[in-house]
């Protein structure tokens, strides 16, 4: 990533100008021919430093309005690899392991789920749960959104590459 | 909550193909158009009606943490007295480092992510906050990451008529 391309992330972030050509509209905000924009955004892609370009939406506004996150604690072994078991559901948005607090929040296993109810969502978990034989697990539904941005934000957040 | 602003079925199939990875090409919109069967003039009245409705809140690039130097992320549940909850959340969403603050159902009752460079950097970005939100450490789980297995943010959008839509507390 040179100078350049740092400027080009943080431009995109905020989001593509909805006009016919969005790239050649950045290009003139950047002093960059359209061109060169595609060609430096295909190169950061097979850089793998982004993952995709799509639209962030909030669901809750097209009825969406069930968002849980889901705790689990697999129990033993013998049932395979609870994480890949989890996130082969096409249901379950994010999975994540993370480490327990010993004694105080044995879960180690998280997933994220949406419906347009709670009942909707709390039927899908419970068939997950008992497709993988886990049923220690908590339903965390989320009641309200103080913040929701993207986790890498080079405006903002930078990572560590400046 | 308000009245879900209206979508029809091909707003909702929009939505859907935003959701893939946009093609990096000079009309981008174009190409999603022709896979909706609509024009692509039509296509961009849409986004920009569904924007300014704000159930699009852009398009941009999802970015790799580790190469942009995040090595270290966590998700935090906080026990929170109800009437410091607002206060508290307000501290917690300040950080840049966090990007995620949930007020959830449950006894631990905001739950928040924070990425930084090293685990020694998250360490002091929770001390902080627990330290100006006068939160003890009892009343925090400090759950790190210890393995990203799917990211997949991806919403089945149903059509829904809005007659039969769920309108209920958010």
């Amino acid at each position: 990533m040179d100078p350049t391309d740092i400027l080009l992330l943080r431009e995109l972030e905020r989001g593509l100008p909805l006009v016919p050509a969005p790239f050649m509209e950045i290009g003139k905000r950047l002093d960059l021919l359209e061109d060169e924009v595609l060609q430096r955004i295909r190169k950061l892609k097979e850089a793998g430093i982004i993952r995709k370009f799509r639209a962030r939406i909030d669901q809750r506004k097209v009825g969406v309005v069930a968002n849980a996150l889901v705790a689990w604690k697999p129990v033993g072994t013998g049932h395979g690899d609870t994480g890949a078991l989890l996130a082969a559901f096409p249901s379950v948005t994010h999975c994540y392991e993370r480490e327990p607090v010993p004694g105080r929040w044995e879960y180690t296993h998280y997933t994220v789920h949406h419906g347009y109810s709670r009942e909707s969502v709390e039927g899908e978990v419970d068939k997950i749960a008992r497709s993988i034989h886990c049923h220690d697990y908590v339903v965390l539904f989320s009641t309200r959104e103080f913040k929701r941005v993207p986790n890498v934000r080079m405006g903002e957040n930078g990572g560590g590459c400046e | 909550m308000n009245p879900l602003p209206p979508t029809d079925d091909i707003d909702l199939a929009l939505l859907d193909a935003l959701q893939d990875d946009l093609p990096v090409t000079s009309r981008p919109w174009q190409g999603i158009a022709d896979r909706l069967g609509i024009p692509e003039e039509e296509a961009i009245v849409r986004l920009n009606r569904l924007t300014a409705a704000g159930i699009i809140r852009g398009i941009s690039p999802v970015l790799e943490s580790r190469p942009l130097g995040l090595h270290a992320a966590t998700l935090v549940a906080l026990r929170v007295g109800e009437d410091r909850i607002e206060e508290v959340a307000g501290i917690i969403s300040t950080y840049p480092s966090v990007s995620h603050n949930f007020r959830r159902d449950h006894e631990y009752n905001l739950w928040f992510t924070i990425a930084a460079p090293d685990p020694e950097g998250l360490r002091k970005i929770l001390d902080d906050i627990l330290h100006r939100a006068g939160i003890r450490a009892t009343d925090a789980l400090n759950l790190p990451t210890r393995k990203k297995i799917k990211i997949d943010v991806r919403f089945a959008f149903l059509p829904v008529h809005p007659s039969e839509r769920y309108d209920g507390p958010d």
